[in-house]
């Protein structure tokens, strides 16, 4: 496991000095990536489409520019340029990234709920049929009885909105409230180069840890009826104003 | 200590009295009835237990420490001290501290826990932990 996830984070990490998405920060041209890769950048490629761009793995200059470095610096804004446009950017042909400038890859949106993914691959090659992968807001549920899960307030960690109940498959959350500065925080509008304001919340259920990290980051700039149409999912949100919006099949006993 | 707890609770932040608001808001409102929630098998001796736990910030490894007071297998006193010394870290853990003892405070221990918490938050990681130490130092 220890050694999937260092390969994962080698390949992927905007902070190291040493990784693929840091190369390809620093040297435009053609790039084969691990073979990890096509799941990924298929699921971001159809939420840029779903979320007309909003939703974009290319915001990883505007992250730095907005102060989310490998500093963390939490620097308010100065300037920060416009994020471009996937089809300006990089193509890709489902082995190498192909770049004609650089480009600063920022995977946030999915690849953590991803990387469980590939971890309970691991688990599954050893025969091990019955766990659950808990990467803090992340989590994968496989056998055993069903998980009871607090779905943390987002404007006051000691209160839950609800509590989700999670049998086999994944639950992802996503909020503003952390990896937040001033005026600020780390989920980028890649339209608008800012933060997104409306929704500060977001819980998504799936069957893999992949899709529902990657929704419950697009909930925040995309509207849940067009994913819909793309993805098999359930969810929670909670917008500015405190109202709350569910689907229909969500598995919990909500208070909010 | 009622003073105390009363002022800490105009601010309430941490995983741990999470779970404690959750067992109030899912059953019954007779919220000093214990009959609806799950039957309490572990007893807990009573004293002053005291663990550490650890987390990961984005700036690093963290740690918290908690002392719990347990009298009848119900919490009666909290202290959490944080040992964050700089940025996002110390900001949380002092928010973290402010609110959680008067959430905490007279919750049967045993309903401190959901499995899981689903949010953005570190520092519960660590308190979650330091819990478990100490339900398991208790256990009479």
């Amino acid at each position: 496991m220890h050694a999937r996830t260092e390969a994962f984070d080698a390949a992927w990490s905007r902070f190291r000095d040493d990784s693929l998405v840091r190369r390809i920060a620093t040297t435009p041209g053609s790039t084969e990536l691990p073979s990890e890769a096509p799941a990924l950048l298929d699921l971001y490629r159809t939420l840029y489409e779903c979320t007309d761009g909003a939703l974009s793995p290319l915001v990883g200059r505007a992250l730095e520019q907005w102060g989310y470095d490998s500093a963390y610096h939490l620097r308010t804004r100065d300037s920060v340029a416009p994020v471009p446009r996937w089809e300006d950017a990089v193509a890709w042909d489902g082995r190498a990234l192909h770049t004609v400038r650089p480009v600063v890859l920022d995977i946030g949106a999915a690849g953590k709920g991803y990387l469980v993914d590939l971890v309970a691959e691991v688990l599954a090659a050893a025969a091990i049929t019955a766990f659950t992968i808990d990467a803090s807001g992340d989590i994968l549920h496989r056998g055993g009885a069903p998980l009871r899960v607090a779905l943390e307030h987002p404007l006051d960690p000691a209160r839950a909105i609800g509590v989700a109940r999670l049998g086999d498959g994944a639950l992802c959350a996503s909020a503003s409230n952390r990896r937040a500065w001033p005026g600020a925080h780390h989920i980028l509008d890649a339209i608008s180069g800012a933060p997104a304001m409306r929704v500060i919340a977001t819980w998504v259920t799936a069957a893999s840890t992949l899709v529902a990290d990657g929704l419950a980051t697009a909930l925040f700039v995309g509207e849940p009826g067009r994913l819909a149409r793309e993805f098999d999912f359930e969810w929670v949100r909670m917008l500015r104003d405190g109202t709350v919006e569910r689907s229909s099949g969500f598995d919990a006993e909500m208070f909010a | 200590m009622k003073t105390l707890h009363r002022r800490r609770a105009a601010v309430a932040l941490g995983g741990l009295s999470l779970a404690a608001g959750l067992a109030g808001c899912a059953s019954a409102p007779a919220a000093s009835d214990e009959s609806g929630a799950p039957a309490a098998s572990a007893d807990y001796a009573d004293g002053d237990y005291a663990a550490t736990g650890e987390y990961q910030s984005p700036g690093g490894a963290e740690s918290i420490e908690v002392e719990i007071t347990l009298e009848g297998s119900v919490v009666t006193g909290v202290t959490v001290s944080g040992n964050a010394t700089a940025g996002n870290a110390l900001r949380y853990q002092t928010e973290f501290e402010d609110g959680i003892a008067a959430e905490v405070v007279g919750v049967n221990i045993d309903e401190l826990a959901v499995d899981k918490v689903a949010g953005s938050s570190l520092t519960s990681d660590g308190f979650t932990a330091a819990i478990e130490q100490i339900k398991a130092d208790a256990v009479a």
